[in-house]
């Protein structure tokens, strides 16, 4: 059981780096299982489509940010710096890992018919956006952030966070993206504390 | 038959609730022949409370039973009731405190100085009746349910175990929440948010301030008048069988970016968060039609 | 002169009762209540809403009349919002059963025992149980729900609740007709001679043969003067002193005042006291039986004790009604809008015992100020003996009589008093 799941984040791994050269679509199964050195029929026994490795690995990817978030709630950090910290994770994973976030925003959110049949609503994401809600709650809770719709305070953070992603990613960011962590913690803490 | 128990009720700062609520016991003649009340305000006794006031010193009983919230200043023919309580609280076997009021302080306590329950003020623990404490069970509820007096009173009377919690209540009836049983659990289950009153249908735990998962009781269990329930009827659980009987807001769900601020009992955020997140993906139709909509 | 003092006992707690006996007769007579709970303090500046769950719990008896008085004073500052047919009827519907289930236990639980009548205590228990079930078949609990708010009710009777309402009060009738009067209870209210009923079997004929026996059915004569503030499909507003009849009244010619040496508040219409309850609600709606036994004995405590129990025929056969009338298909509910940031709203109900008044007081949309009036307080409290409605009954009354009955012919709620 433990060799087929680490098997098979392998496969995720590998699948979302050929995502980002080739685009989703244009890569195929026998594509990514070329790209492991296994043959197609091996992969097969693992996913039975391209569809359900898309799903694990939006699964994965959502775990391994609610990991590291939740470390930032277990903290005993005030909301402006756990703020400080999320903004970091997001951007160091764009920064090592960019085929992560690349994933996320261009095909997770840019084709949700992919997902309609085992990813509905929010559920592949569900353990990053409970991190999120977490923070969130625990930020009203002690008073510090202002309370408000779940998803006006949801879609200001990650929006923004996607936004300068993005704009990442396209080249078109003047400094490194580590340098606007500072500021942009800041706004988002403007714009949601009390 | 051996000896009729002796019970005993005496009242502090009630409504009175508590009392006419036994009355509504589905078998209460019947328990009224295996027991003898010393004093009870409403049902036939052995002595007028007036009697009690002037004699209490020579008196005893069983089982005293208290209701109401304790009020340091409170005496009745310049009989202090704190002297009075003590003095039948020394020789009795049990003592019950029937309700909230008695139990914790109650509705009652914000309304004047130095008044509470018998062993606690809210949650804080008191010690003035320290050395009862062991003897004691908490029967809070606002009222209490008939059920849980006269059984509690039974099984006291019969001898045999009784486990209780930390604030002494009965395991019993109070290691449930009222949550359990409600006709409206599907709706909780699958996170259906809306409520809308004078509906069957929806659970009031995310607009209406549904106390239900976090407050321990059985009502939906034994069910009231042994037809009913708030929640079942649609009204949302007010919490009054707890410490913090009555809280404010008491028709709306704290929420907190729209995550209800109290979970239910012992569940973590984070696994509420997790199933609740999981639920909501889904939409199940069913849970979005009117029950006695006639169908094609 | 040294002041007796007497403990009544079994009114919904205890009232304090002294009075002088001067040549054998009582002179200054005053009541005095061993505390209050301070329910309007607890209500000050939380959401008007809270008052709904609050002051049901003034009372273990009449906690039902509260609620509606509760709701009626914050539909008043909202404006009177629309109610349907179907929510309001199930308001007038477990409101009557409350009443029901009071007068049952009155009359069995409290005067029975004064007259020394073996009754069984079936004849209280069995009846307030089964309106206490109707009550939470509808409103989920019974005492202390709060089931109707502003808008309607909460609940949504289906054919279930409707057929065990039904039911229940046939079996209620069933426990009129076996312990109170042995005769078809719609008869009692077109009945006009007092004979015909010491003729039946029942406990009430039978306690009134006990009084009259006793030469009693004079005693307890008060002012004369008698209010009632609600309206209803069987209550109708207004007062009567003797039987001259005014209607229409105003909640604002009410004047409170404390009465330091009773531990409770006063009530006055325009200056002046009156008596609250069944017998006023009879005088004021003309019921023959009752205003024949008026003619005859005056506000004593027989036409009081003969009020309140024949009042539970009149109570059934409007139960039966509102029963009949439900429409399941209506709407319980209709969203009343956001609540008034400031308003002053007025709750008027006949209880079991007579008009209960509410009034609360908006600001910032917190309670800023609540009263609450009581019949006890009306019939009970009085700073001067020489113009109180209890004193009025026992004022000048031989030492001998029987003091605890003319007292308890009130219907006496000792914790209303002292909510
Ligand atoms: S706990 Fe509730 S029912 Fe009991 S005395 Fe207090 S207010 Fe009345
Ligand atoms: S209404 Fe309250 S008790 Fe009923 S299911 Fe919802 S949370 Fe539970």
């Amino acid at each position: 059981m433990e060799e087929k799941r680490d098997r098979k984040i392998q496969i995720v791994v590998g699948a979302l780096k050929l995502f980002a050269e080739k685009g989703y679509y244009r890569s195929t199964i026998p594509d990514i299982a070329g790209s492991l050195g296994m043959s197609s029929g091996n992969l097969y026994n693992y996913f039975h489509s391209k569809e359900e490795l898309a799903q694990e690995a939006i699964r994965y990817i959502s775990s391994y940010l609610a990991i590291r978030i939740r470390e930032v709630n277990e903290s005993k950090k005030s909301s402006r710096e756990k703020i400080e910290d999320i903004v970091r994770i997001y951007f160091e994973t764009a920064r090592d890992e960019p085929q992560m976030i690349d994933f996320f925003l261009r095909v997770y959110l840019s084709n949700r018919e992919v997902f309609s049949d085992g990813c509905e609503g929010m559920v592949c994401v569900n353990e990053f956006i409970t991190e999120i809600m977490i923070f969130f709650e625990e930020g009203v809770a002690n008073e510090e952030l202002r309370n408000q719709d779940f998803f006006t305070a949801f879609g200001l953070f990650m929006g923004y966070l996607g936004g300068m992603v993005f704009l990442y990613g396209e080249r078109m960011l003047p400094k490194a993206l580590e340098s606007y962590i500072e500021d942009i913690s800041e706004n988002i803490y403007r714009a949601l504390g009390v | 038959m051996a000896e009729k128990k002796l019970l005993l009720w005496l009242s502090q700062l009630a409504c009175n609730a508590n009392a006419h609520s036994l009355l509504n016991h589905p078998s209460l003649e019947e328990f009224q022949k295996s027991f003898d009340w010393l004093y009870h305000p409403l049902l036939p006794s052995l002595s007028s409370l007036d009697e009690i006031l002037d004699n209490y010193e020579e008196m005893e009983c069983d089982i005293l039973l208290i209701d109401g919230a304790l009020c340091a200043g409170l005496s009745k023919k310049g009989v202090r009731m704190r002297d009075m309580l003590e003095h039948f609280a020394k020789s009795c076997s049990h003592i019950l405190t029937v309700g909230t009021c008695a139990t914790y302080g109650g509705i009652f306590s914000a309304g004047g100085e130095d008044r509470s329950g018998l062993h606690f003020d809210g949650e804080k623990r008191l010690d003035g009746f320290s050395d009862f404490f062991e003897k004691s069970i908490s029967l809070p509820g606002c009222p209490v349910h008939p059920e849980i007096v006269v059984s509690v009173i039974t099984a006291l009377a019969q001898g045999g175990s009784l486990p209780l919690d930390s604030y002494r209540r009965p395991k019993e009836y109070y290691g449930y929440t009222v949550h359990d049983g409600c006709s409206r659990n599907e709706y909780f289950e699958y996170k259906i948010d809306r409520h809308d009153f004078g509906h069957l249908e929806g659970c009031m735990f995310y607009e209406h301030g549904c106390r239900g998962t976090y407050s321990a009781g059985s009502c939906n269990m034994i069910l009231w008048n042994g037809v009913s329930s708030k929640t079942r009827v649609g009204e949302p659980c007010h919490g009054c069988t707890e410490a913090d009987f009555p809280t404010r807001g008491l028709w709306r769900t704290e929420k907190h970016m729209g995550i209800p601020a109290r979970l239910p009992l012992g569940v973590s955020k984070r696994a509420y968060l997790s199933l609740a997140g999981v639920a909501k993906a889904f939409r199940i139709d069913r849970f979005h039609r009117r029950i006695l909509e006639d169908e094609e | 002169m040294s002041r007796t003092l007497r403990l009544i006992e079994k009114v919904e707690g205890e009232v304090s009762l002294s009075y002088r006996v001067e040549n054998g007769r009582l002179r200054a007579v005053s009541t005095s209540f061993f505390s209050s709970r301070g329910i309007e303090k607890i209500l000050r500046n939380r959401e008007a809403m809270d008052a709904l769950v609050i002051n049901p719990r003034v009372c273990g008896i009449c906690g039902h009349a509260h609620l509606m008085a509760t709701v009626r004073a914050l539909e008043s500052a909202m404006g009177n919002p629309k109610l349907t047919a179907k929510a309001e009827a199930l308001r007038e519907l477990t409101l009557t059963l409350e009443m029901i289930q009071n007068h049952f236990k009155w009359f069995f639980l409290t005067i029975a025992p004064l007259l020394g009548m073996k009754s069984p205590i079936q004849a209280a228990i069995e009846p307030s149980r089964t309106a206490a079930s109707m009550i939470a078949v509808v409103a989920g609990q019974y005492p202390h729900n709060s089931y109707a708010i502003p808008g309607g009710v909460v609940c949504e009777p289906t054919i279930r609740e409707k057929s065990i309402l039904l039911y229940s009060l046939e079996k209620l009738i069933g426990y009129f007709t076996r312990y109170i009067v042995d005769t078809d209870f719609r008869s009692i209210e077109e009945c006009e001679k007092i004979e015909n009923i010491l003729r039946m079997d029942g406990y009430l004929p039978q306690a009134m043969r006990l009084i009259m026996e006793r030469g009693w059915e004079r005693l307890g004569r008060s002012r004369d003067r008698f209010i009632v503030f609600g309206e209803n499909g069987i209550f109708r507003q207004g007062k009567s002193m003797a039987t001259r009849y005014y209607p229409s009244l105003r909640p604002d010619y009410i004047e409170e005042s404390f009465v330091p040496e009773s531990g409770a508040n006063s009530v006055r219409y325009r200056g002046r006291h009156y008596e609250t309850g069944p017998l006023a609600r009879a005088m004021v709606a003309k019921r023959p039986l009752i205003r024949e036994a008026h003619r005859r004995y005056g506000d004593s405590l027989l036409s009081r004790i003969m009020a309140r129990v024949c009042e539970i025929a009149s109570l059934l056969h409007y139960c039966r009604e509102l029963i009949a009338g439900i429409d399941l298909s209506q709407e319980s509910y209709i969203e009343p809008g956001e609540f008034p940031q400031s308003g002053v709203g007025w709750g008027v109900v006949e209880a079991a015992r007579g008009s209960l008044i509410h009034r609360v007081e908006i600001e910032e949309g917190l309670i800023a100020d609540y009263s609450i009036i009581t019949p006890t307080q009306w019939n009970l409290v009085a700073s001067d003996a020489e113009e109180g409605i209890l004193h009025g009954a026992l004022e000048g009354e031989s030492a001998d009589a029987p003091i605890e009955l003319i007292f308890k012919s009130f219907d006496v709620c000792s914790v209303c008093t002292t909510h």
